[in-house]
């Protein structure tokens, strides 16, 4: 033939029309299909989504002109400790920015875990306490208060974030909490653009170490800095000249790197979980597809007498597969950007506690699953189309139509 | 007309097919030689082995020894490619059951040959048209086979058979499915396209009225052919 990939070209169209034409004889397989893969994506989407929003999450956390010095190894300040001697050497670090009297900007903190009540079921879930030094609210850029006033530091005051004040039970303005033995008083409410600081609570760090009885506990120092550009030098001190046992990264690196850990969790979770579902649709699929074949045995043998190559008959049995994949791919795509895009979640952040995100949709991730349902439609497909290329002719001769 | 030949030569052809564990014989050491322009009627018993002979001629299926050669083409020699092409470009089909893709129209079943072929989609479209008007159905060419009567239906399907121009006709049973009146229509077409277009045609029949337009007839029973009736072959 003169023209073999078009003449090939051809008869591929030709016959995947014929076939996708006949589908309606199949609706109720073919829906069966493209539902297993509608749940697949659902899964995969809800998951990879819930990563997502919680990396953007603690990304849009986090200054470059602030450090945060931690003991080395501390995955979070949680399970970080600094000694009095510690702070005391950190304070003499180059690159810190200091007040007119010289003394540095920083802000030594702890959380510590407190209990609070969900409004929407009546469970117990646990929420970090933060407790910030006397003038360390500085330190925590962004940070703005949208009702209320800050706390009093040396009283048992506590501001709350905007994401945790409705969901649970006595954090409105004026309200009185108790954790463990100490009560304490809401005064405000506060937003820090999104970041993972609205899921905190934040108190004055003398009192939340009288209170939980914890004297001199201090997990992480944030120091300013000059300017960004002081941070290596700075981080140089800290880690190699004290030679204490500590890290120092900015700010912004903390977050990420913590977001990071949990996003991998979050996914390590999730796409074994949509992977074995994948398997199950493929299986599923694979059923489909092979009644799909027997269903059109004279057709497919009556071509293959008229002349049509095996590539094009598996072609467009393939493509049969893949495109009630993709039709089952847009469904659970559309369903999930329905149920849960913005849709409000928290997870255990670090430290086990309660950390509120969003979920967010994104082309990448829809891609993901894009790709996931190609991989079902290949593998339900395969077989099938392989088995509708060695059909034996002569059944164009005894079948009827 | 042109004087290419596509003799059909069956020499010691034997076919059986797989029982259990051992095979039962269809027929055995068959020959048979038909030379180019014949229209031959193959009558006999159901399960005598007709429908195969026309499977082995029209190479979709595989003799188990013996040769069948096309216009001096072994066909057991080619490879599962070239058989494919070479059955495009030589032999169209005509089913007792039409066989017509039923979700494509008339003239979208009679183009799918010439997909085959280099011809535009132009070229393609005057061929079809032309076809349609040679079996009477010009008017139809948008219809889907369920919407035609089984005669129509034939009709298309034998226009498909015809639309790449092949030089052999393998017809099973083409009037089986059909009345008294339909089944004329679509012997007188066959007629023609044997006497007019020059076709090699092979066709195997129960219809006794089969005899009336082929040149000459054979009986097939108990694995040998029996000559019921001879024409003057080749007008
Ligand atoms: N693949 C096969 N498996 C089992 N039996 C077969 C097979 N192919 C043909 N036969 C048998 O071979 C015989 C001849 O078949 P066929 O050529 O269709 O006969 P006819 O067309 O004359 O009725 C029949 O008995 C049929 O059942
Ligand atoms: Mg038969």
């Amino acid at each position: 033939m003169p023209l073999p990939m078009t003449s090939f070209l051809r008869q591929t169209l030709a016959l995947t029309r014929s076939n996708l034409r006949s589908l309606p004889r199949r609706t109720g397989i073919a829906a069966s299909m493209v539902l297993s893969v509608a749940l697949v994506v659902i899964v995969l989407l809800a998951f990879l989504s819930m990563a997502q929003g919680f990396r953007r999450t603690l990304q849009s956390t986090g200054a470059q002109d602030i450090a945060v010095v931690t003991s080395r190894g501390a995955f979070s300040e949680s399970t970080s400790r600094l000694s009095t001697r510690q702070i005391h050497m950190l304070e003499a670090a180059p690159g810190l920015a200091r007040k007119a009297d010289g003394r540095a900007l920083t802000s030594e903190e702890l959380l510590v875990p407190v209990d609070a009540i969900r409004t929407s079921d009546g469970q117990t879930a646990t929420l970090s306490m933060r407790g910030v030094a006397p003038g360390g609210m500085a330190l925590h850029e962004g940070l703005t208060l949208s009702q209320g006033h800050m706390f009093t530091p040396g009283s048992a005051e506590i501001i709350v974030g905007d994401r945790l004040a409705g969901r649970y039970r006595d954090l409105g303005i004026g309200q009185h909490i108790s954790f463990g033995h100490s009560t304490w008083t809401v005064v405000g409410h506060f937003s820090a653009g999104g970041s993972a600081f609205e899921s905190e609570i934040m108190a004055d760090a003398g009192t939340v170490q009288a209170m939980f009885d914890r004297p001199g506990d201090i997990q992480s120092m944030r120091a300013k800095l000059t300017s960004a550009a002081a941070f290596p030098a700075f981080r140089d001190y800290v880690e190699t000249t004290l030679d204490m046992g500590l890290s120092a990264r900015t700010e912004k690196d903390f977050f990420a790197a913590q977001a990071g850990n949990v996003s991998r969790i979050i996914l390590f979770l999730g796409w074994p979980l949509a992977v074995i579902m994948a398997f199950g649709a493929a299986v599923g699929a694979m059923t489909t597809m092979l009644s799909s074949v027997s269903d059109r045995l004279t057709e497919i043998a009556t071509v293959r007498a008229l002349g049509y190559a095996r590539g094009p008959v598996f072609l467009a049995t393939l493509a049969e597969s893949l495109m009630l994949t993709l039709v089952g791919c847009a469904l659970g795509s559309a369903l999930a950007w329905a149920c849960l895009n913005g849709f409000g979640a928290s997870t255990r952040g670090a430290g086990n506690t309660q950390l509120a995100f969003q979920l967010t949709f994104s082309g990448m991730i829809v891609g993901q699953a894009v790709v996931l349902a190609l991989l079902i439609g290949v593998a339900g497909g395969g077989l099938p189309a392989l088995r509708a290329t060695r059909i034996p002719l002569r059944i164009a001769m005894s079948g009827r139509g | 007309m042109d004087t290419i030949h596509t003799d059909i030569e069956l020499a010691s052809v034997s076919k059986s097919y797989p029982l259990g564990r051992s095979r039962v014989p269809i027929f055995e050491d068959l020959t048979l030689h038909i030379p180019t322009g014949d229209f031959l009627a193959i009558m006999g018993p159901s399960g005598s082995g007709k429908s195969t002979i026309l499977n082995l001629i029209g190479g979709i299926d595989q003799a188990d020894a013996g040769t069948i050669s096309i216009g001096g083409t072994a066909l057991g020699r080619m490879g599962e490619r070239a058989l494919t092409r070479w059955r495009a470009r030589n032999i169209g089909f005509v089913f007792q059951f039409y066989n017509l893709m039923p979700r494509l129209s008339a003239a979208e079943n009679v183009e799918l040959p010439l997909l085959l072929t280099p011809l535009s989609a132009r070229e393609r479209r005057e061929r079809v048209l032309t076809i349609l008007d040679i079996v009477g159905l010009s008017d139809r060419a948008r219809h889907l086979p369920s919407e035609l009567s089984g005669g129509q239906q034939q009709r298309i399907g034998i226009a498909r058979a015809v639309a790449s121009d092949p030089r052999i006709l393998l017809c099973d049973e083409p009037t089986g499915d059909l009345d008294r009146k339909s089944a004329n229509e679509i012997l007188d077409l066959l007629q023609m396209l044997n006497r007019e277009l020059g076709k090699t045609i092979v066709m195997v029949t129960h219809d006794d009225s089969a005899t009336r337009v082929a040149r000459r007839t054979l009986l097939l029973d108990k694995g040998r052919f029996v000559a019921r009736q001879e024409m003057p072959a080749c007008a």
